[in-house]
């Protein structure tokens, strides 16, 4: 009860006129932004961190969240329509979504998808509410090794499980951990892999390598292979953008079932809602294939309304286990997370004693976030289609000078601008080798974490490395990673022997 | 799942040269068009990753040779982390290096005219060269001609075939974030050669 109490109030601090207005904000951005091809939320959320100075706390933070949910309704708008979805998370509900378009059905579809994370995302909020005060008291009790044993779970979890390949997963991770080691050492006041270049004493800026990664290296991408893709048709929307009874009837437990494979995942971290949205794709296939008259591959209703819940689902207690535990599972997740930063917040425990007035509002401007995206994407899906009526030059010079803006505005310092740019050059080349980037990203927000707590651990054991794994808390995280390693290498190799997607 | 293609390219076991060779190969195979000829380094580009992991990894050696530490610092100290760090991404690079030697990206003949995964350098150097040119110029230039500069370069490089009205267009954006960014919310931009008018 006291939850709903602090909701309530949390309503009153997100009802206010400024904030409704940045909740819009946020949505119309995130929204456009994944409409667009080929860009996803992270991107927003990225252009978006460095106007954090600009804003207060509670302001951002509820901008960030109507972004992070709007990147993910726009992204699954365009993958149905078009065909390519602008991220990870919303490949699985391209499959049937846009088979569902190319039969005549895409309002229909657009109206699944946007009920389906609707519903994922209210769940998700609900759960978090009620969930995130307790997680953050279980994580009161957290010591160093538990920390580590967390930062590690985190670390192993989304290089191995999320990325094609563990190999460059993890390379990509001590990347990032690597550029989170330069500066002045807070343990022992040394300088660390600066070349005495006083730019970097304290350490590269998160924003410059959030921005070069996520933003500017995306943008390299797409134009190194402007020319070279085929241009992807995109469907025409007429019709009814609301659903009959009897394909509510039809898709209601796929949305339930979608949400509830969704949920759990936002505490563990695998890379955000990619495996979720997989997993309630095929188990849908699986119950649909019983059936007498299976639909999936004519565009199925259910393949389309699982992923979608469980997407959503997902990006909500992924919300609450950043609040509470400061836990990121995915890159935009690992973002946020920056910007706690950048306030000099540390989310977990401390985060709900300390700063009521900043979490409770956030919580409830996810309620209200949803209910705006749910107006913006029901009926007016079509509408922004006509957003890639933007000459792709200018949208991505437009990008471009953004990126610069926001690093220059931040930093004040060419420097920054040219560290911007070569790790844009290694962004750039991570993706067109297929080395995943949210490894990085997580590697860099949690690197100073994990040695500040591997340090004090074994500081504090006088070297005796058996603390690590002393205390239930660590045996339990270390077990659930074990047994989430053997599973992804166990459905690894079954998909290698079975493809039929 | 970046890149789809990349991944059905299971070919043939390789005889694989010795690390070494490969490491030297590496810096030239970054200049060379990818796909052209029939040489070693075709399809082999993807050594640019553990490239740049193993030189990451020795940064991070020189770095800790080099560092003063002072004399009565107990057990991990500031230089325990980063050798772990040290030791992995050599382990990783070497890895990367033998998956790339093992499988080379091919070119599928039919697809050869689409190019659907080899870069276009042109456009990548329009950018780059675009944002080297506003990064170095910001100062002098101020934002609205080094803003505009920017615009205009990729706008070029990404395949505008109107530079005239380009630069309209590049001059009216920048001012307009002028405007907005540093009128409005009080960023600091620098005015540069405008600021004296």
């Amino acid at each position: 009860m006291e939850s709903l109490n602090l909701l309530a109030e949390g309503f009153q601090g997100a009802l206010t006129p400024m904030n409704l207005l940045w909740v819009l904000v946020g949505c119309l951005l995130g929204t456009a932004v994944g409409v667009l091809p080929g860009l996803g939320s992270s991107m927003a959320v990225a252009l978006l961190l460095p106007m954090t100075f600009a804003l207060d706390p509670t302001a951002a933070f509820i901008m960030f969240a109507g972004v992070y949910f709007g990147g993910l309704f726009g992204d699954s708008t365009m993958g149905i329509l078009m065909n390519t979805p602008g991220q990870g998370s919303a490949i699985a509900s391209t499959f049937e979504g846009h088979k569902m378009a190319l039969a005549g059905r895409a309002p229909q579809a657009l109206a699944t998808a946007a009920i389906g994370a609707f519903i994922g995302g209210m769940t998700a909020s609900l759960l978090v509410v009620f969930l995130a005060p307790r997680l953050a008291e279980l994580s009161a009790m957290f010591g160093p090794q538990e920390y580590f044993a967390l930062a590690l779970f985190a670390f192993v979890a989304t290089s191995s499980v999320v990325a094609d390949s563990a190999v460059k997963g993890l390379a990509s991770l001590v990347i990032g951990l690597a550029i989170a080691t330069v500066g002045i050492d807070a343990m022992s006041g040394v300088e660390r892999f600066t070349l005495g270049a006083p730019q970097i004493f304290d350490g590269i800026s998160l924003i410059t390598v959030t921005v070069a990664i996520l933003a500017l290296g995306e943008v390299l991408h797409v134009a190194s292979r402007l020319k070279r893709e085929r241009n992807p048709r995109q469907v025409n929307v007429k019709g009814r953008p609301f659903l009959k009874r009897h394909e509510l009837k039809e898709a209601a437990p796929a949305w339930a079932r979608g949400t509830a494979i969704g949920l759990p995942f936002g505490v563990i971290p695998v890379g955000g809602s990619e495996v979720p949205t997989f997993m309630a794709y095929d188990l849908e296939r699986r119950l649909d294939r019983r059936r007498k008259d299976p639909q999936f591959g004519k565009g199925a209703i259910r393949g389309l309304a699982a992923p979608e819940a469980a997407g959503n689902a997902t990006t909500g207690t992924a919300m609450g286990a950043l609040l509470a535990l400061g836990l990121p599972v995915s890159s935009t997740a690992a973002i946020m997370l920056a910007a706690f930063q950048q306030y000099g917040l540390q989310p977990g425990p401390l985060l709900f004693e300390r700063s009521t007035d900043l979490v409770w509002p956030l919580l409830a401007s996810f309620f209200v976030a949803m209910v705006v995206l749910l107006i913006l994407n029901l009926p007016f899906a079509p509408l922004w289609a006509k957003l890639l009526l933007i000459p792709k030059p200018y949208l991505y010079a437009g990008i471009t000078v953004f990126c610069g803006l926001g690093v220059y505005a931040t930093s004040g310092r060419i420097f920054d601008l040219i560290l911007l740019l070569a790790l844009a050059l290694l962004g750039f080349a991570m993706r067109r080798y297929g080395v995943p980037l949210a490894p990085l990203m997580i590697g860099m927000v949690l690197g100073p974490l994990a040695e500040s707590s591997l340090r004090d651990a074994l500081l504090s054991s006088g070297g005796d490395w058996s603390i690590l794994v002393s205390g239930p808390i660590p045996l339990v995280l270390y077990g659930v990673l074990l047994l989430i390693l053997a599973i992804t290498v166990r459905s690894k190799v079954v998909n290698r022997t079975r493809r039929d997607v | 799942m970046n890149s789809p293609s990349t991944e059905t390219t299971s070919g043939p076991p390789w005889d694989t040269p010795p690390a070494s060779s490969a490491e030297s190969a590496a810096g030239q195979g970054r200049a060379s068009e990818p796909g052209r000829g029939q040489g070693f380094l075709p399809g082999r580009s993807g050594l640019v990753i553990p490239l740049v992991l193993a030189g990451i990894s020795t940064y991070l050696v020189y770095g800790m040779v080099t560092m003063t530490v002072p004399e009565n610092t107990d057990f991990p100290g500031p230089r325990f982390y980063p050798m772990l760090l040290a030791i992995v991404g050599y382990v990783l690079a070497a890895l990367l290096v033998l998956d790339v030697l093992r499988h080379p990206e091919k070119r599928d003949a039919e697809d050869a005219a689409s190019y659907t995964f080899h870069s276009d350098w042109k456009a990548v150097a329009w950018l780059v060269g675009g944002f080297l040119l506003f990064a170095l110029g910001i100062e002098f230039l101020g934002w609205i001609i080094a803003g505009a500069l920017l615009f205009w370069c990729v706008a070029r490089g990404v395949g505008s075939k109107r530079p005239v009205f380009d630069l309209s267009l590049a001059l009216v954006f920048s001012s307009l974030i002028y405007l907005g960014f540093a009128v409005g919310l009080g960023l600091n931009l620098p005015s540069g050669l405008l600021g004296g008018l």
